[in-house]
């Protein structure tokens, strides 16, 4: 049934719409219920749709519906249609279901927030627009959700908008994923001069017509798209500084849905990816580079949220890694796990946040392991998935990531022994985190700032019990596939997405064996460094340029300020000094002046007397009559 | 056609046409009072109002006639509210003198 997927998309619609038009009609708390109601809803059309196509036959799951038709100009059409299939199905289910997890979470995060209302109305819309992004029918409404996206990741970042970090945040995040949807809207224009269309099944029925220049561009501006909105390397700058945002937006937005959505780009496109193979490659390298670079990055942050931001670009890298090389199935995978752990860790980290009146520097905190029993368990949980430890969710996904590299010649193992390297990273910043937040003794800001709220001191049910579940979902969820073993979700992307890689089960059992011991590795040496009482805790070896290099983030920041910022504002001075002074400040003021003479001068003519006006209207008719005769 | 053949030509009626409406003219042009200058508007509408007819009756066809008396029906109407403005005047004393109205003037 179709209508499960319309009433998916139009539900957050409906409530972004009401909170913004009730107004203060609404409490702040209906806001609240409002939101995570429609996008449970949502979650509902989600699972129907689901159902319907798991009633058909593998070969008959991909559904369109077209509203009406929205653009038509010439030959070209496109329609505002849905499309119902395997992929987006998925993508669905996780963003709603996430959504309406993290929304629910929001009701406890926010409570007594000046602008509540405001808030639910932009999470709603956000919702909306991911859902447009996955269902859309054609490459034009998802680029519509591509933007639209990026416009509530703008609000909700710059949603504290009395802080200057936070506006300036959300003006970064913009500019840079403005660059991403440039590149994607010239692929566009491409693809419609050399395909007339922009429906999926068009575009890939006609694509292998195209030269092998055009389809190299079209890939790469996609892949500038998909880069920008994954904030991998080299449009990554802005996700860090994106934790601005309230913890449950990093926590939808900057984790489990939107940053992935470059990575559901490349697999909805990837008829389009396979007939560039060196674009294809590019992704991967791009992954890699990214993972490892983040994983860095993350080793030396003292920002809890920076932390899990920074692991997230890695992830993330992960997943690119595994669409570029062909493992369609497993990227996405590791899509949907990550989603629940990766929330599950911006949602513990926000009770403790929440529990230490907003202090996110980890350096101040310690031993909370004690106060707050649950949300170490929940972190844990969320920390050995995201390292990928058996049974948690992150080692069903991330190895098979792995082993799909092994499938491809020499550049894959390249990027093999990169992902390995990643996940050493990934065990040693992720529990030298939990061990100096949760480990060891009280800090002296703990003790002075915990506060015990309501109930048992870790936050109102809201958050707790939506913590919990994503809790429980990271530690079955990746139970879903075991690719050596069973693997249905391969199986259900078949259709949309079919692998070009297929490692054996040797080259699986290997890379889940060695990344299992590196990141178990990753973990024993956070333990040995963090895992024992502050005043026993022997200095970290460090070089001090490479430290001072990985806290100014590899000095991304820095060269593009050099590259870009500089030269702008250098070139709008000079031209400010040479033009626009001498030019247009002095003479505007005479041109002023003459013109006012001029107007003066003109203004005699209104005599306002009718009869003049009726004679001039007369004879210039008499005029013109006499032309019209005498031409004729 | 048997229509146009009883009578004079059409160009006499167009020259009485551009007599009246000529004479109209004139009348709105000089004159002061605007009673006046009104009802030299309503000589130079049925001046057209003739033309109109002659043609009419010229090619044999009804759509002039229709015409012209939608002509009168605006006439009507716009004699109403130029007569209701001239009342307006008188009653705020403002003398009855096209000339003195120049507010406009730039």
């Amino acid at each position: 049934m179709i209508w499960g997927a319309w009433l998916c998309l139009v539900s957050p619609l409906a409530a972004a719409a009401l909170i913004t038009l009730g107004g203060n009609r609404l409490s702040r708390r209906g806001a609240g219920y409002l939101a995570t109601f429609a996008t449970f809803v949502a979650f509902v059309g989600a699972v129907i749709s689901f159902a319907t196509l798991l009633s058909h036959d593998g070969g008959d799951r991909s559904h369109v519906s077209t509203a009406w038709t929205w653009i038509g100009a010439g030959s070209y059409h496109s329609g505002f249609s849905i499309l119902v299939d395997p992929l987006s199905v998925m993508m669905m289910l996780i963003v709603s279901g996430v959504g309406s997890l993290i929304v629910g979470y929001s009701i406890g995060y926010m409570d007594g927030d000046d602008e509540e209302r405001r808030y639910f109305a932009y999470m709603a819309l956000f919702v909306f627009s991911m859902l447009l992004l996955v269902q859309g029918g054609n490459l034009v409404l998802l680029l519509a959700g591509w933007g639209m996206v990026g416009l509530s990741s703008y609000l909700l970042i710059g949603f504290w908008h009395e802080r200057p970090s936070a506006v300036a945040a959300a003006k970064k995040a913009f500019v840079m994923n403005a660059i991403g949807d440039a590149t994607m809207a010239l692929a566009l224009f491409l693809l419609i001069q050399k395909t007339g269309s922009l429906d999926f099944g068009d575009v890939f029925a006609r694509q292998g017509f195209l030269g092998g220049w055009a389809i190299n561009l079209i890939a790469l501006g996609l892949l500038g798209g998909a880069v920008a909105k994954s904030a991998q390397l080299p449009l990554q700058t802005w996700l860090p500084d994106a934790m601005e945002g309230p913890t449950p937006v990093s926590a939808l937005i900057h984790a489990a849905t939107m940053v992935t959505a470059g990575v559901y780009l490349i697999v909805r496109t990837h008829p389009i990816f396979e007939q560039a193979p060196k674009i294809e490659d590019l992704a991967a390298g791009l992954g890699a580079a990214t993972l490892l670079m983040a994983g860095l990055i993350a080793l030396v942050q003292t920002d809890i949220k920076r932390v899990i931001a920074y692991s997230t670009m890695s992830q993330i890298g992960y997943m690119f890694l595994g669409a570029g090389l062909g493992a369609y199935a497993n990227g996405m995978f590791h899509l949907m796990t990550h989603a629940f752990f990766k929330a599950l860790l911006f949602m513990a980290a926000g009770i403790v946040i929440h529990a230490l009146a907003g202090e996110q520097d980890i350096r101040k905190m310690g031993g909370l392991g004690k106060l707050m029993p649950f949300t170490r368990w929940c972190f844990l949980i969320g920390s050995l998935a995201l390292v990928g430890i058996f049974p948690f969710a992150g080692f069903f996904s991330k190895d098979s990531i792995l082993a799909a590299a092994m499938d491809r010649g020499w550049y894959g193992y390249v990027l093999w022994a990169a992902g390995l390297a990643g996940t050493l990273l990934t065990g040693l910043y992720t529990f030298r985190m939990y061990f100096v937040v949760f480990g060891g003794d009280r800090s002296a800001f703990v003790r002075e700032h915990f506060h015990h709220g309501e109930g048992h001191g870790e936050g109102p049910f809201s958050m707790t019990a939506t913590v919990a579940i994503l809790a429980a979902l990271a530690l079955v969820g990746g139970w879903i596939q075991w690719a050596p073993l069973w693997h249905p979700v391969t199986t259900w992307l078949d259709p949309v997405a079919r692998p070009i890689v297929e490692p054996a089960n040797w080259m699986e059992w290997t890379s889940s064996g060695v990344a299992l011991a590196l990141g178990l590795v990753g973990i024993l040496l956070a333990r040995a460094f963090y895992g024992v009482p502050v005043r026993r805790r022997r200095p970290v070896p460090r070089v001090a340029a490479v430290q001072r290099a990985l806290e100014h983030k590899l000095y991304f920041d820095e060269a593009y300020d050099l590259a870009f910022y500089r030269p702008a504002v250098a070139v709008a001075h000079a031209l400010g000094r040479f033009l626009e002074r001498p030019l247009i400040l002095r003479t505007s003021g005479e041109v002023a002046e003459g013109s006012v003479d001029v107007a003066r001068g003109f203004s005699r003519l209104q005599t306002g007397l009718v009869r003049t006006y009726a004679l001039a209207i007369a004879s210039s008719l008499a005029v013109i009559a006499v032309v019209f005769v005498a031409v004729r | 056609m048997a229509l146009a053949m009883l009578g004079p030509e059409v160009s006499w009626y167009l020259g009485v046409a551009a007599f009246l409406f000529a004479t109209g003219a004139f009348g709105v042009l000089i004159r002061r009072s605007p009673l006046i200058v009104l009802l030299s508007l309503e000589i130079m509408l049925n001046g057209g109002n003739l033309a109109l007819i002659a043609f009419s009756r010229h090619y044999g066809h009804g759509d002039g006639q229709i015409f012209a008396i939608s002509v009168m029906a605006v006439a009507a109407s716009e004699v109403v509210v130029g007569l209701g403005l001239i009342v307006a005047m008188s009653r705020k004393r403002i003398a009855l003198d096209v000339d003195k109205l120049n507010v406009l003037r730039g």
